[in-house]
């Protein structure tokens, strides 16, 4: 692959609008690129809760569990991009599903970009100097934010406020779906102890 | 090969055989409770037993017949006891040997004799007069040292005493001033305030009423018959104090789940109690919800020694609570059974020098307890530490930790006196250890500031290395960016 490809989520970083363009219309972005930030964000987050300084790290660590990192940012980024999906597709959106799975990976790039090294910092500063840290941080949260937005916008060609409506839809939307997730799962399980008891019932009376 | 293997196994045979015949060691005098403590991550840990049950005394020990319902103690600086033994309305006086010195059970007013009628506390003032707080007689007598009627105040006069006030003093302090402080049932206003003479002050440390917004939306939304059938809010009533030598007042409630039950009143009536602690000072942070034994601690005695460390009494389990003045959790001791050391109804608590002695109200005894090692060395260091010898009781911390390895307030107390020597980086290692993020970020600063001055040659040159570096690589790329144009062209 080039390395244009490699070096052009940073490219998207600045420049959010010819960026998300260029990655819907001229191709370039790429899926397997998406996945590769998704990982890596992973790893930040489990590195954040186990390197990050004593003044601004409360986790306990006998409770560290990196499955949990799976569980509430794997799991939730690919509900946003079904939801978002589901949900554009009837919103006449144009954005195809690799595409949304495209812009939401590449949003999740200044996570990475600023949490990373605020781990390093975060183990040189004092408790009056962590205002900085939680100060980055919540910046690389809006940052976030910011180019999702203008990721969804673009890939679906919305107008600004379809754009909020759809990504407010798009949460609830995914929380439908964990509804119905755990309603499925709930009535295969009781499906599952009914058979199971028909089949005790039988063999004790065979 | 094989023989030895043979051999191995039947030495082993023999060890198992002389393990298993060989008598049990000698055993530890073991507590009938368990030493625990809330760690930072408000977890119940195992510690060290703090202190040990040494002797029972009860009035038949003693030798004056059994005691029936008693329902407080005091403890005087000079070691003599004074138990209120309610049911046969008499006060036993004994002196620091446990000896009776005399009964009171009733004294001379104006040419009568009188007798106190189911008292619930007392209280001896310096001088050694005696307050009790007779409570069915609706009244509190002052009687001197030789248990000689000095005086009796009756029910407070006061328009602030809303009409059918219904007076029973249950507990009473007086402070050097001569000021008293009465705990009485059924008043929710907070502790009745008297002054020297006798005449009512104010209330004193009135319980806030907590309102949930949730709770209040409900009532706003009920019918007036509905509401009547709803639980009130009503500030709950304190049950017990305590005064420390600089006249603060350490007061209880016995409210469930409530967050401040032990309230440290300064004399406007503000609570000043230092809640710094890993957790709040409310006794069990951790229990079961339903069940035996279920629900938050119900503390109903608290005793303060000259240093700040007060210990608390839990009806419910049977424990005792000792905190020291920022509201650490000390160690844990007591439980409710059957056995030596533990209790059946604990009313009461004070401490006879360090001894702790516990009055229990159906059993009609008082259970001494004696500190263990560890308890002396952890009172100890607290007592260092408030009179300001922080070192000497980093030196007592630092033993602590050899009984105890989980003790964290003990990696604390050493950390801070290291970071007092200036020894900011082995502060920084016990400071974490107790999780005192205050202090370790003091230590981190110091330390920080330390290693940038003695690698200030070394880190500015690696800056300026750093600088230049990237100033060439930029020259470079601009040259071959530059070269690549005019090849193109």
């Amino acid at each position: 692959m080039r390395l244009e490809l490699w070096t052009y989520p940073f490219y998207v970083l600045f420049h959010p609008f010819k960026g998300f363009w260029d990655l819907k219309y001229e191709r370039m972005g790429k899926l397997r690129i998406a996945f590769a930030i998704l990982a890596l964000l992973t790893v930040t987050f489990i590195l954040e809760r186990q390197y990050a300084g004593f003044l601004v790290n409360d986790n306990d660590p006998r409770h560290l569990n990196s499955i949990n990192e799976l569980k509430y940012l794997v799991v939730p980024f690919f509900l946003w991009c079904v939801s978002n999906w589901c949900l554009t597709t009837l919103m006449d959106g144009e954005g195809k599903f690799r595409e949304i799975v495209m812009v939401t990976g590449y949003s999740l790039l200044p996570l990475i970009v600023i949490h990373l090294p605020n781990i390093l910092f975060s183990n040189v500063i004092i408790l009056r100097e962590s205002a900085f840290y939680y100060f980055l941080n919540s910046l690389a949260f809006l940052w976030f934010v910011w180019l999702l937005f203008i990721g969804t916008m673009t890939v679906h060609q919305f107008t600004v406020a379809k754009t909020l409506v759809t990504m407010g839809l798009t949460l609830v939307v995914a929380g439908i779906i964990v509804f119905l997730g755990l309603l499925a799962f709930s009535l295969v399980n009781q499906i599952a102890s009914f058979v199971m008891t028909i089949y005790h019932e039988l063999s004790l009376r065979m | 090969m094989g023989v030895s293997q043979r051999m191995k196994r039947m030495l082993l045979a023999l060890g198992t055989l002389l393990l298993l015949l060989s008598p049990p060691g000698p055993s530890l005098a073991a507590a009938p409770y368990e030493g625990y403590i809330y760690s930072y991550w408000t977890e119940a840990t195992p510690s060290p037993e703090a202190y040990l049950p040494a002797r029972l005394i009860s009035g038949r020990t003693l030798g004056i017949g059994d005691w029936n319902n008693p329902q407080d103690l005091y403890v005087t600086r000079d070691g003599h006891i004074y138990v209120l033994d309610s049911g046969n309305s008499r006060i036993v006086v004994l002196d620091s040997g446990w000896n009776v010195v005399r009964q009171i059970t009733g004294f001379t007013k104006g040419g009568a004799e009188e007798r106190f009628n189911l008292p619930e506390g007392l209280f001896v003032t310096e001088q050694g007069h005696l307050y009790v707080a007779d409570t069915e007689n609706r009244r509190l007598v002052e009687l001197d040292e030789h248990g000689r009627f000095v005086r009796e105040i009756g029910a407070p006069e006061s328009e602030v005493l809303k009409d059918g006030f219904q007076y029973f003093p249950r507990k009473v302090a007086v402070d050097r001033a001569g000021r008293i402080f009465v705990v009485a049932r059924g008043v929710y206003e907070g502790i009745i305030e008297l002054d020297p003479d006798g005449e009512f002050m104010g209330f004193m440390g009135t319980n806030r009423v907590t309102v949930d917004p949730w709770e209040y939306m409900w009532k706003r939304l009920a019918t007036r018959a509905q509401r009547e059938q709803l639980v009130r809010f009503i500030p709950t009533e304190f049950n017990n104090l305590d005064l420390d030598p600089d006249g603060f007042l350490y007061a209880t409630n016995q409210e469930k789940n409530t967050p401040r039950p032990i309230q440290k009143l300064n004399p406007s009536g503000n609570d000043v109690l230092r809640r710094e602690g890993y957790g709040p000072p409310r006794g069990d942070l951790q229990f079961a919800y339903r069940g035996e034994f279920s629900g938050s601690s119900l503390l109903i005695d608290v005793d303060v020694n000259d240093y700040g460390v007060y210990s608390v009494l839990d009806s419910n389990r049977g424990r005792i609570f000792t905190y020291n003045e920022d509201g650490s959790l000390l160690y844990v001791f007591g439980k409710i059974g059957k056995q030596f050391g533990t209790f059946k109804s604990p009313v009461a608590l004070d401490r006879v020098g360090e001894n702790i002695a516990v009055l229990d109200r159906d059993m009609g005894q008082i259970t001494l307890f004696q500190p263990t090692r560890f308890g002396e060395l952890v009172n100890e260091a607290n007592r260092l530490y408030s009179i300001g010898q922080h070192d000497a009781s980093a030196e007592v911390w630092k033993e602590v930790l050899k009984y105890d390895a989980n003790y964290e307030m003990a990696y604390v107390g050493v950390g801070k006196a290291l970071l007092r020597e200036g020894k900011n980086k082995e502060a920084l290692g016990y400071l974490k250890l107790g999780y005192d993020r205050k202090y370790y970020s003091k230590a981190f600063e110091r330390y920080r500031k330390e290693v940038l001055r003695e690698h200030f040659g070394a880190i500015m040159t690696g800056l300026v290395a750093l600088a230049v570096g990237w100033a060439v690589l930029l020259a470079v790329w601009k040259y071959r960016k530059r070269r690549l144009k005019a090849n193109a062209a």
